[in-house]
């Protein structure tokens, strides 16, 4: 059952630097702003599929759908881990962000509406917003592993376990991590798929999180989960930009809570 | 240049490096492979390897970091976000889902594909390109294409690991463009 999150800031803050020992250089602030929060969007050209251009079709994912400014979480009750309640999310961050996020329609075959988020990196603000969220909810909680899915997980998960203090582990396909790996095996629409987690990389008993753009079916995501579980880490949760709820992706994670900004 | 000759930022050069990992006979026998995740699993190493990019970058009016897959995704993004530019992923085929340009380079048998969105870089922007690694130059070159054809100024490349033996410094210089690097290896490697 999902229940509507809020989160309340008064004002933005910085999020929490990694504090280096003592002989360091201190070091910049990894979100400076370097524009103020009322720069408008930048002019996203519209883009077809093909590659002589036919039709042009464009749209935002607001626009196509009745996007809600909420977060959703299935988090559980507040004696849990994560407590509801911590903070709020402005109304107009989360509107930016999903107006910023593209949908390509028959990508990668007919019949899909595929969540392009690349236009959303396209926006320092609404990238910098959207790594905000995750910072300000994760930040005090003892996270220690941020779990990335190849290949736009990368995009989203180091800034995040930079900004928190934690490591950054890459979940990747096969035969890309050099070295010792456990791979998972998960099953796709037609087939099955693995993944590969570098042994080691984790300690028995690490709070980690797991980071994706988007969770769709939940496959990729509970393969995810069961690497970290193998070597005994604890995951409090997962965490994507988009949810897509008609696949149910949410009730297939084990019990395991899902944070999104845009569902 | 790279950034070990100068100016004091050696701890946290020598911190890096020391976080780098060699696995051997990777992807194929007799290759050294230099594998970066272990310095990501370095929060600090992590942090000063981005503070290290930021530093240089941060002035020089870039409005486009892109990155190679996709362990330039593991960079360039947390560049891009601290210097405010936006993050343009650079894909092999058929991952990107609207309208890419592509350009093909060489590998050491075959060739391989690098894509872009197009309307992602405007003419006139400037843009770094990122990626983990630089050996033959190849990926980079390929990478330098897209970003003139959609006439934006490439100012430089900035990669973690050089392989110098492969090359690739005098491979952007051919292409007019410089590039900088933390670490340089004295081991082979690949880039796959």
């Amino acid at each position: 059952m999902m229940n509507t999150l809020k989160i309340s800031f008064a004002v933005l803050k910085p999020p929490t630097r990694y504090l280096p020992s003592s002989n360091s250089v201190i070091s910049q602030k990894l979100h400076s702003p370097s524009s103020s929060p009322s720069v408008k969007p930048p002019t996203i050209s519209p883009l077809g599929r093909g590659k002589s251009g036919g039709s042009r079709v464009y749209s935002t994912f607001a626009a196509r759908t009745n996007f809600k400014v909420n977060c959703y979480s299935n988090m559980a009750e507040p004696n849990s881990d994560l407590k509801q309640g911590d903070v709020t999310v402005k109304d107009d961050r989360i509107a930016r962000i999903s107006s910023s996020i593209r949908v390509i329609p028959d990508f990668p075959k007919p019949g899909i509406m595929f969540q392009d988020i690349t236009t959303m990196l396209l926006d320092p603000v609404a990238f910098k917003d959207t790594i905000d969220l995750f910072v300000e909810r994760y930040k005090e909680k003892n996270i220690s592993v941020v779990a990335g899915v190849e290949a736009r997980g990368f995009i989203f998960g180091p800034p995040i376990a930079l900004a928190i203090g934690a490591k950054f582990v890459p979940m990747r396909k096969p035969n890309k991590l050099p070295g010792a790996v456990i791979s998972e095996e998960y099953s796709l629409e037609y087939g099955t798929d693995i993944m590969e987690m570098h042994v080691g990389a984790v300690q028995a008993g690490e709070r980690t999180l797991v980071i994706d753009d988007l969770i769709a079916t939940g496959g990729t995501l509970v393969a995810a989960i069961n690497l970290l579980e193998r070597v005994g880490a604890n995951v409090v949760e997962c965490a994507c930009v988009i949810e897509l709820p008609d696949l149910k992706g949410r009730d297939k994670l084990g019990g395991k809570p899902l944070f999104v900004l845009v569902n | 240049m790279s950034a070990g000759e100068n100016d004091g930022f050696s701890d946290r050069i020598n911190g890096i490096k020391s976080t780098l990992r060699v696995v051997p006979d990777f992807p194929k026998p007799g290759i050294l492979f230099l594998d970066i995740t272990t310095l990501l699993l370095d929060p600090k190493a992590f942090r000063d390897t981005i503070d290290l990019f930021v530093e240089r970058y941060k002035q020089k009016n870039i409005s486009v970091v892109a990155g190679i897959e996709a362990r330039g995704f593991m960079f360039g993004p947390a560049i891009a976000l601290a210097i405010g530019a936006k993050f343009v992923p650079l894909r092999k085929p058929k991952k990107l889902p609207g309208e890419v340009i592509s350009e093909k380079y060489i590998l050491e048998y075959g060739t391989d594909c690098l894509e872009m969105h197009v309307g992602a870089v405007q003419p006139g922007e400037r843009a770094l390109v990122v990626d983990d690694l630089v050996a033959t130059g190849g990926t980079l070159c390929a990478a330098m294409n897209l970003l003139e054809r959609a006439g934006a100024v490439v100012v430089e490349c900035a990669c973690v690991i050089e392989v110098p033996d492969l090359k690739g410094r005098e491979r952007l210089k051919m292409h007019g463009k410089p590039l900088y690097v933390l670490v340089e290896s004295m081991f082979d490697a690949t880039t796959s």
